[in-house]
């Protein structure tokens, strides 16, 4: 963000609170998981923190093909 | 010896003995001390009216909470004030022209803001780390994104008040030596060279004083953030 536009967004948010979810009725899955109340923005964030983690590990402890001995005869 | 233009950046040492803890702590003598006078002087009424005026200005977007920040932020912010305008005195020394100094200040800060949002209010802290109202398909990248803006904070506060001043230094002193060179072969030219290192001089002035209300307001917006 740009720093006139942080400085707009966050005198925005000191004005009119911290998010603007209360009007947004969410069910199912988006009632963990939107892009408007403070909960489900958390919650998309830990998500993509763990998926990146996740492929972090697995690209790390994949088993590596190990290529074939090659013997003289 | 034969100088360089960088030479001036150089930490000064005397003897082998350096003196960039004095070049750092000069500041602060030209502060008057505190009066028990009710009516004050002339400077210390000036001092404390403009003192208040910065603090005003920096802590009405800020809950009861970043108060508490006032103390380091005001007097930051009167730190590189005085820094940044001694050193465009000639020949002065400018601490906030070295990298290191710079990262020292906003390194630390940065990382104390932070730590109080995800100690006081670990939810609210995470989700800025998504823009309300993102399109689903985006929401990965721009979380990615946004802790990536948020990681290079620090180095950037750093870098841009090391940047501005080492140019505007440089730069002084590069029309500086234009002008003396000039004098003597092309009057005229020269002339013009003053007239531009004096326009220049004025740009340094607001550019130093620019500087260290940008350093200090975007510590204190990175504070609103998590308080």
């Amino acid at each position: 963000m740009t720093l006139a536009s942080q400085v707009f967004a966050n005198r925005q948010a000191a004005m009119a609170g911290h998010d603007s979810g209360s009007q947004h009725q969410f069910t199912g899955f988006q009632k963990y998981f939107n892009s408007y109340t403070i909960i489900g923005r958390r919650n998309y964030v830990i998500a993509t923190y763990t998926g990146v983690a996740l492929l972090v590990l697995y690209f790390k402890f994949r088993p590596k093909k190990q290529a074939p001995a090659v013997t003289d005869k | 010896m034969n100088l360089s233009f960088f030479d001036q950046f150089s930490s000064p040492s005397l003897l082998g003995i350096p003196l960039v803890l004095i070049s750092t702590m000069f500041p602060a003598l030209l502060i008057p001390s505190m009066d028990k006078r009710w009516v004050t002087n002339r400077l210390s009424t000036l001092q404390l009216w403009f003192i208040n005026l910065v603090t005003k200005q920096l802590m009405s977007p800020l809950n009861n909470k970043g108060h508490k920040w006032a103390l380091i932020l005001t007097s930051l912010m009167i730190f590189l004030l005085l820094i940044n305008l001694l050193g465009l005195l000639p020949y002065t020394f400018t601490p906030t022209t070295q990298l290191s100094m710079n990262l020292a200040l906003a390194f630390p800060l940065w990382l104390a803001t932070l730590l109080t949002g995800l100690r006081n209010q670990p939810s609210t802290s995470l989700g800025h780390l998504l823009p309300e109202g993102t399109p689903t398909l985006l929401i990965p990248a721009l979380i990615l994104i946004e802790t990536t803006s948020l990681l290079i904070r620090p180095l950037a506060l750093g870098v841009r008040l090391t940047a501005n001043l080492t140019a505007g230094h440089l730069l002084i002193q590069l029309i500086s030596t234009a002008t003396v060179t000039l004098f003597s072969t092309m009057p005229a030219v020269s002339l013009l060279a003053l007239l531009v290192l004096f326009l220049l001089t004025i740009l340094e002035i607001a550019v130093a004083m620019i500087q260290a209300y940008v350093f200090v307001l975007l510590l204190s917006l990175y504070l609103q953030e998590n308080v």
